[in-house]
């Protein structure tokens, strides 16, 4: 089954994205998951077996072909590896990758996101960039901290910042706490 | 006397009060804040006590370092004197378990009708987790 985890605190949005879907759709308005789980960037899927331990670690897989071209991978791979596992057991060679530990200041970038989130939500402006522009400068790739702020701070999500980040994302080899599965 | 804010598993307030930039609070409101009470054993919650190694770090007079509580569960904590918060991070361990020996982290987070529900809500099941945005 399917479990989708919004790392979003605007549910309108995702109730729209979400709409016929009959899986649990759950909010995470504070990115619990990110530190739980060493989530940098979405889409995250992790493969979670009957006994509640990883089959697979954090992987970049998107739901559809819209992203292809751009990570040479397509759902349908990704859905033949499913089926493998949930019919015959079988996961695929990458699911033994490592994933790298978020380091102290990924760790301290989520806390400042969510103080600033919390303070947005409380009507102090000021302090929440304060604390927006204090994640940035610790964890300034890292998708859950700044782009996830975009639409906090105003911005657009494909702005001029947006196109920014995903310059310096891609100079910096695009650094990711996760499979980047080769198609 | 002070609010103190403490943004953990839950956002929760603590009478207290700030010395020197360390959140201090009241005994019952460290129960209050994070579920986790001090006791001759250590920190305690249900039948579960973490040891504490330095006593006189943790009590302050009739008051209790909120950030040596959170470090002793270790918990990355962010300090913020100017807005009276503290936020405490998911425990260092549980992050580290999923990604050394596998074990999932369970978590709780409300549906889009506001319904609670678990990981472990689905056990015995093999599970996709999704992590999504809408930006």
């Amino acid at each position: 089954m399917v479990i989708a985890v919004a790392i979003d605190e605007a549910t309108d949005e995702v109730r729209v994205l979400a709409d016929g879907i009959t899986y649990p759709v759950l909010m995470d308005p504070d990115h619990l998951l990110t530190e739980l789980y060493a989530i940098s960037n979405v889409p995250a899927v992790v493969w979670i077996d009957e006994n509640g331990r990883i089959a697979r670690p954090n992987a970049s897989e998107f739901g559809t072909d819209m992203f292809s071209e751009f990570t040479g991978r397509t759902r349908e791979g990704h859905f033949d590896q499913i089926r493998a596992w949930v019919r015959e057991g079988v996961v695929p060679n990458d699911a033994d990758s490592e994933i790298a530990d978020l380091d102290d200041d990924e760790l301290d970038a989520r806390l400042h996101f969510r103080l600033a989130a919390h303070l947005r939500r409380a009507g102090d402006e000021a302090g929440a960039a304060r604390h927006f522009d204090a994640a940035a400068r610790l964890a300034p790739l890292d998708f859950t901290v700044v782009r996830a702020a975009m639409p906090l701070r105003g911005e657009s999500p494909f702005g001029e910042e947006f196109f920014k980040l995903l310059e310096e994302y891609q100079e910096a080899g695009s650094p990711f706490h996760g499979i980047t599965p080769a198609p | 006397m002070t609010t103190i804010t403490v943004l953990g598993d839950e956002v929760a307030t603590a009478a207290g009060e700030w010395v020197d930039g360390r959140p201090l609070v009241e005994p019952d409101g460290l129960s209050a804040a994070i579920g986790w009470t001090l006791k001759p054993e250590g920190l305690c919650r249900d039948d579960m006590c973490v040891p504490v190694r330095d006593r006189s770090a943790i009590e302050v007079g009739d008051k209790i370092d909120l950030a040596v509580a959170a470090d002793t569960l270790d918990r990355p904590t962010l300090l913020d004197p100017e807005t009276s918060a503290v936020v405490l991070g998911q425990p260092n361990a549980t992050r580290q378990a999923a990604l050394r020996d596998r074990q999932a982290p369970d978590f709780t987070f409300a549906d889009l009708d506001g319904a609670d529900r678990s990981l472990s809500d689905y056990a015995g099941k093999k599970r996709l987790l999704v992590a999504f945005s809408s930006w």
